[in-house]
């Protein structure tokens, strides 16, 4: 059709206009693409780091428990009977199951004393399902039976200690007495999860439960499987079984254990569509006012268009493509920046250093740099987004101009 | 039957609280293949009368008829249609589209109405072009073209569509008297050859001289009508 070349014609008039209007929809599209892709690289993150060093893909609990837990009670604990075990057999693809006792503790070094969360773990059970042993910087793992402890390196450097002083884990028992556990320090890690490395102080498990006078009983056992997708199966496998066999247990995914984290990631969502409101507002703004412009600067040519019976449908076509291929072309732009950017941002990463310090301080479970994540489906939506706003948003201005008084126009008046 | 025939046609024009008369009560017959001159002095309304001609406005009182359909109180679309199938206008600055050639320009006009094939619209447009002498410019965008060259194109433009009436706003005010005599002369020579119905408006005397039907416009009203 004539009106759609005259339009595309039309795209070489004011290259200058058109190519700033395109290279601010440009501009907007690829700040999109590139919080889009930190945000999802944030979130991406934050659940790997809390699977790997808090939670495992689903936590067995307890339900009273459940409700209280952070507050790290010694109530409502699980007795690992035969029972239990039996009902923890048979799990598919599963990685590793791991329990552990979680408590409060005040860690004393002799001069000072912070609180700290004490979890007794089995060590050869807690690295199937955690890789905080990856992290180890210094020193190694406990053994079972052994009064050692490994503990996060944030806080290992707040209480001035380092591998083989001793601490002393001041607690509460079960009967609410106070006990005191001498450790020594034999292993500090540092993981990319700072909640982890300023809190955590790992003792074995068998010292935590004598220690507290739980005997063979945990807070929570932790499970990793070989898919997180088989989670939701699993999880409704277990509540099952734990039903048939009148167990007070509850199997719990690791989105229902970390709610922080999860809400963060609603938030990102929220955040992400009003960066995209204003990209789509930038994009409205650019391509109207580049319209109503071009329409002023045209008036007698768009009198002429219509002295000859061109019809005003016909006329809001013109301008319409014209619209169009400067949202394409700004798409295009954008899509440039954006693999530049994402690209950029995926290799090096983004140091939480520049917004002052570690994640932890925001509430995000990540030590020091966000990386980007690629999310081609955020390029094919905005580019065709961006086509669509431009071609809508373009129609009232169209209609202004093609809805001119044809002598008025054609005169100037 | 007349081609055009204007009935006691009024036009007034409201600026604020002021009514201006533009037309007075017009009546005119104009017959197919006429070459007819509108002149008067400058605010005699040739203007407002070729734009009431042309189905661009409407008058305030009186009736248009053309081909014996009165036009003069249609819809903007329907008056859109009688211009696009109707008529042909050229203009004072040409009003050519500067990001298509002249073949191109010429080829906007013809869409408009035919639905040839791309041969036959090539072929046509590119006859008119040669009709009025711009064989081999065919691809020259306006700002390329000289300006009788450039208005030689709008009279290509508007006899493309095969209108029954050809209407020229003072079409030779922005061209040397040279120049201007030889775009009347083509449209001369287009209206004997194709027996498209011409009426234009000028100042020019020496333009003048062209036309078979002269009529004077003063103050909104004819004041006379002189067949040659």
């Amino acid at each position: 059709m004539f009106a759609i070349k005259l339009g595309l014609r039309n795209l070489t008039r004011q290259k200058r206009r058109n190519i700033i209007t395109a290279m601010v929809i440009a501009y907007a599209f690829f700040f999109y693409l590139l919080f889009d892709s930190v945000l999802n690289g944030m979130e991406e993150m934050s659940f790997e780091n809390v699977i790997d060093f808090e939670t495992g893909h689903i936590q067995i609990a307890n339900s009273d428990y459940w409700e209280e837990r952070e507050e790290l009670p010694l109530d409502n604990l699980i007795y690992l009977d035969q029972e239990v075990q039996e009902g923890l057999e048979g799990i598919d693809e599963l990685s590793g199951i791991s329990p552990e006792l979680r408590f409060t503790a005040n860690l004393n070094n002799g001069i000072d004393e912070l609180p700290a969360i004490g979890v007794g773990v089995d060590p050869e059970q807690y690295k199937k399902v955690f890789i905080t042993q990856n992290y180890l910087v210094a020193g190694t793992m406990f053994s079972p039976g052994e009064y050692q402890a490994v503990m996060g390196a944030s806080l290992a450097r707040l209480m001035d200690l380092k591998i083989n002083d001793y601490i002393t884990l001041l607690v509460r028992t079960k009967e609410d007495t106070f006990n005191a556990i001498d450790v020594e320090v034999v292993g500090l890690f540092n993981t990319p999860n700072p909640m982890v490395n300023g809190s955590t102080v790992l003792i074995p498990l068998d010292i935590a439960q004598q220690s507290l006078n739980v005997e063979n009983s945990v807070s929570l056992i932790t499970l990793k499987l070989d898919q997180e997708k088989d989670a939701k199966t699993t999880i409704t496998n277990l509540n099952r079984t734990f039903q048939r066999k009148d167990l007070n247990l509850r199997a719990y995914s690791w989105q229902e254990s970390a709610e922080t984290v999860v809400a963060l990631s609603e938030a990102k969502k929220a955040g992400i569509g009003v960066i995209l409101l204003v990209v789509l507002l930038i994009g409205v703004i650019g391509i109207v006012n580049n319209i109503i412009l071009s329409a002023l600067e045209r008036t007698e040519e768009i009198g002429m268009m219509k002295a000859l019976g061109m019809k005003e449908s016909e006329i809001v076509l013109t301008f319409m493509v014209e619209a169009v291929g400067i949202g394409i072309l700004g798409g295009l732009l954008g899509c440039l920046l954006g693999v530049i950017g994402v690209g950029w941002m995926s290799k090096y990463g983004w140091g939480l250093g520049y917004v002052g310090g570690e994640g932890s301080a925001y509430g995000i479970p990540i030590m020091d740099k966000i990386y980007g994540v690629w999310n081609f489906s955020a390029f094919v939506f905005l580019f065709f987004l961006v086509i669509v706003v431009a071609l809508f948003s373009s129609i009232a201005p169209a209609w202004w101009a093609a809805r001119k008084d044809p002598v008025k126009a054609i005169y100037h008046r | 039957m007349a081609l055009l025939e204007l009935n006691k046609v009024k036009k007034i024009y409201q600026q604020g609280k002021i009514e201006v008369p533009a037309l007075r009560g017009i009546d005119l017959m104009v017959e197919p293949g006429e070459f007819t001159t509108i002149f008067g002095p400058s605010g005699s309304g040739k203007t407002t009368l070729l734009n009431m001609i042309g189905c661009l406005d409407t008058p305030t009182e009186g009736e248009i008829k053309l081909n014996g359909d009165r036009v003069s109180d249609l819809s903007r679309t329907k008056l859109a249609m009688v211009r696009r199938y109707n008529i042909g206008f050229i203009f004072q600055a040409y009003n050519l589209i500067p990001v298509l050639t002249a073949y191109e320009n010429v080829e906007f006009a013809i869409r408009l109405i035919h639905h040839l094939k791309e041969e036959e619209m090539k072929e046509k447009a590119l006859n008119i072009l040669e009709a009025v002498g711009l064989k081999g410019l065919e691809t020259r965008r306006p700002n390329e073209l000289s300006g009788g060259e450039k208005q030689r194109v709008a009279v290509a433009r508007a006899l493309v569509k095969e209108p029954k009436i050809v209407l020229a706003d003072e079409p030779t005010a922005n061209l040397d008297s040279k120049t201007g005599a030889d775009v009347i002369k083509i449209m001369v020579k287009m209206n004997q050859k194709l027996g498209t119905t011409f009426i234009f408006s000028t100042h020019d005397p020496q333009i003048m001289k062209y036309a078979k039907r002269l009529i004077n416009l003063r103050d909104g009203m004819i004041s006379g009508d002189e067949r040659r």
